[in-house]
């Protein structure tokens, strides 16, 4: 324990007595270095030579949900409004790489990386531009009534997209350079984590944090609360449409039916479930939200009855733990105690209730559940029970920070001793 | 510029056929009463518990498949023999619906939103998106859902087509017609017996052409001048069963009216509504009130999807999924009428209906969801409470 504490350096005030430049610059070029290693590691090591292409694919996918969560937690957690049409904007930049390939691609004759770059930028501007519009009634609308002014923009692009026919109509499109650069998209996500984080270093992107807090009050002290609002939206579109443009390029076909509201839900709920406002909540919540449904893909079949009792149970067993934190919310040691023993008297019960059906077999149905349908159920239920659980989300409003880890070890020390 | 916007207008106006506008107009009304009825839940719980309940449509869909199983128990299964069916079949049907969406939705708020209250209303928000997935995907490991099942049409003892007379049809035309009528027949007759003295009928000889000629014509002449007479009257055509769902809808808008204005219960209800914690204080059983909300909500969506499922499309698939586009449409409803706003539900929802059976009649039926969404837009723009409800000043 204390070489860990010795190990992270206590964190000093804001005040830096003298600047040095070498060190700044060289800080800063170092890391920039690091991460375009990073990236480009990352594609290195996720080579057919390394692993399958399906775990490759995943891998692009968490880089697109981090950067769609990462954006959207700039518009909904970082500026505080209220967005749920975030597949909007990433399926205008998908299109627009879908409508630019299909008109240039063919004539242009620009190396496959060059092309992806270009519709990444291309997407951004568009999504850039939508995200204008949309921004605008924010200056009109709050809370909830924006929320529905962005989620029925999302259907209007997606309406829309079903009715161009150059686009593909509802049949899709197919794309032609049909290229998988996870190097981008990790790029592109650390640049909107960097974005993101770096913002609210500076005295401006505080301003987004004040309007958050308290839009009146941010008028007062001089925030510019309209030009905050708007560049927040372009900004978080602008990340969501490049990602779109390198998702249509992975996958070299889309259709409007992939852009459904459940998938601004999604990303929704990876903002939410990581903390509003918490950057490196978000990545977290993205990778998990994107790899659960992948890993149980592989369920097995099980029974019915083993079904119903595992249900039960984890019901018991969360609405105990709900009970057991919220009544002893200041006895940590009496918390983490009686949390273990209702889910072991849960995990009894369960032992239990299966014997007992085993006893009785004709309880069960005669076809056992096909695990591959349970899959959607358990990430909907576990969403449930982690928000009823911890409603905050994860980090709540905090940052993942090592000495955020040494607070949160050092009070549970000091209440077992 | 105007040549140009005559030339773009014209044939779309001339493409419309104002004869069947009427029409349009009824069924847009008649699908906008059950979404009007499925709004009511959306704006109840809004009203109470400034909650976007997107659990509703799955609620929705929940009173689908009673009505389906109801109807699987007085023996309507697929591919059974035929049956009597009574009225009453229907009343047991709405019934059940009713109570399983009621206990349903209760369940849903003591599940997921209850527990939240005290929390940030997104979190509330988050939970309700959850608990939709969670029906829509767990419902498919219980409920038949491939193939979508659907309610037998003979249940339905309200089939009949009944048409009403706006304006009467042109009777010189009628005239005309029988005449018509009458050359058509003779014309045809004689091609009959001439194609049997031909050798090929499909190049006779240059008398046979001539008779040929001349029956096409007159069934031209005949097709043309029907065509003119249907067009000169203006009729309305619907089932009987959507005249029996608008009267259940409206007399459910009554009691629910009744119920908000003048009982005891609908008086808290309001009084929650206004203000959360002050009625609370006032002695006012928040709990209840709330739970009574959902029941209200959830049971008014029961008989919508019953009605919906069997007498106003009969027919109607039904999967696990069955509530989410009724359920946006109604929720897009609500919010155009003023969410938290009861009578501005109903006005959402009847306007929704006629929108988008409009943008149809237009001809573009690809863009009648975003029709919808297109107008609630320019309403938040330019009134952002909805058309009903009240502008609140902002407090600081």
């Amino acid at each position: 324990m204390t070489t860990g504490e010795s190990a992270i350096t206590p964190q000093t005030g804001g005040f830096v007595p003298k600047l040095n430049l070498g060190m700044f610059f060289g800080v800063r070029t170092v890391s920039i270095l690091a991460t375009v290693l990073f990236c480009v590691g990352i594609d290195f090591f996720s080579g057919p030579q390394f692993m399958s292409r399906y775990a490759a694919g995943l891998i692009f996918l968490c880089g697109t949900y981090v950067a769609l969560s990462v954006s959207l937690n700039l518009i909904n957690g970082i500026t505080g409004q209220f967005s749920i049409g975030h597949f909007a904007f990433f399926q205008i930049g998908a299109y627009t790489a879908a409508g630019c390939s299909k008109a240039f691609y063919a004539t242009m004759h620009l190396p496959t990386l060059e092309w992806l770059v270009l519709m990444a930028i291309a997407g951004s501007i568009t999504a850039a531009i939508a995200g204008f519009v949309v921004g605008l009634p924010s200056l009109r609308l709050r809370g909830d009534y924006l929320a529905i002014v962005t989620l029925g923009f999302g259907e209007i692009i997606r309406i829309a997209t079903e009715n161009i026919t150059y686009l593909g109509g509802s049949k899709g499109i197919d794309i032609t350079p049909h290229y998988q650069s996870i190097a981008l998209i990790m790029l592109l996500a650390v640049g909107c984590i960097a974005l993101s984080r770096n913002l609210l270093k500076t005295a401006f992107g505080l301003g987004f944090l004040a309007v958050r807090e308290d839009e009146v009050a941010a008028v007062a002290m001089g925030v510019n609360v309209t030009r905050i609002k708007v560049l927040a939206f372009i900004i978080g579109s602008a990340f969501a449409g490049a990602a779109g443009a390198l998702y249509a390029h992975k996958y070299g076909f889309i259709i409007p039916d992939q852009f459904k509201m459940d998938g601004s839900f999604i990303v929704l709920t990876m903002v939410i479930l990581g903390g509003t406002g918490s950057v490196t909540g978000s990545i977290l919540a993205a990778i998990i939200l994107t790899l659960l449904p992948e890993l149980l893909r592989d369920l097995h079949n099980v029974s019915f009855g083993g079904l119903i009792a595992t249900a039960l149970m984890v019901l018991v067993a969360t609405f105990g733990i709900k009970r057991v934190i919220d009544t002893h919310f200041d006895l940590l040691k009496m918390k983490w105690l009686s949390a273990l023993g209702v889910l072991a008297a849960c995990v009894i019960g369960e032992i239990i209730i299966k014997m007992l059906l085993d006893l009785f077999p004709h309880v069960r149905t005669h076809a056992p559940i096909d695990g591959a349908q349970l899959r959607m159920v358990i990430y909907a239920a576990t969403l449930v029970i982690v928000m009823l659980l911890r409603p905050q989300g994860m980090f709540a409003h905090h940052e993942f920070s090592w000495t955020w880890v040494k607070k949160v070890l050092h009070s549970k020390t000091a209440v077992k001793s | 510029m105007m040549l140009g916007a005559t030339h773009l207008t014209m044939p779309f106006l001339a493409s419309l056929d104002f004869a069947t506008l009427p029409q349009q107009i009824i069924n847009g009304l008649l699908s906008g009463s059950i979404y009007a009825l499925i709004a009511l839940g959306y704006t109840m719980v809004y009203g109470i518990l400034k909650l976007i309940n997107f659990a509703h449509g799955e609620v929705f869909m929940l009173g689908a498949y009673t009505a389906l199983f109801v109807s699987y128990f007085f023996g309507f299964e697929p591919n059974s023999p035929y049956h009597a069916t009574s009225v009453w079949y229907l009343v047991v049907m709405i019934l059940a619906s009713m109570t399983v969406s009621g206990l349903a939705g209760v369940i849903i708020e003591k599940v997921a939103y209850r527990p939240l209250r005290n929390q940030a209303r997104i979190a509330s928000l988050i939970t309700a998106i959850g608990m939709s997935t969670l029906l829509q995907f767990g419902g498919q490991l219980f409920l038949p859902n491939s193939p979508p099942p659907n309610i037998d049409q003979r249940i339905n003892p309200f089939s009949q087509q009944i048409k009403f007379n706006l304006v009467p049809h042109d009777s010189s035309l009628l005239a005309q017609l029988n005449v018509l009528k009458v050359t058509k027949s003779q014309a045809d007759s004689a091609w009959k017996t001439r194609q049997k003295l031909e050798t090929d009928t499909f190049s006779p000889s240059p008398e046979g052409v001539r008779i040929r000629s001349a029956a096409q014509e007159a069934d031209r002449h005949f097709q043309d001048l029907s065509s003119r007479y249907q067009t000169s009257g203006v009729t309305v055509q619907m089932a009987l069963g959507r005249i029996v769902t608008i009267i259940i809808t409206i007399i459910l808008m009554i009691g629910l009216t009744y119920l908000v204005l003048f009982t005891r219960q609908g008086r808290a209800m309001r009084a929650v509504s206004h203000d959360f914690d002050s009625a609370s204080l006032m002695g006012v059983n928040v709990n209840s009130v709330v739970t009574f909300t959902f029941i209200i909500g959830s049971v008014l969506a029961g008989a919508a999807a019953m009605m919906d499922a069997t007498l106003y499309q009969p027919g109607l698939q039904i999967n696990t999924f069955f509530g989410l586009l009724p359920g946006v449409k109604a929720f897009v409803a609500a919010v155009l009428g003023g969410i938290g706003n009861i009578p501005g539900a109903v006005v959402g929802g009847l306007l929704m209906g006629v929108l988008e059976s409009l943008v149809g009649w237009c001809g573009y039926t690809g863009w009648q969801d975003a029709a919808a969404f297109v107008v609630l837009i320019v309403v938040l723009l330019v009134r952002p409470a909805g058309i009903l409800g009240s502008n609140e000043v902002e407090k600081v």
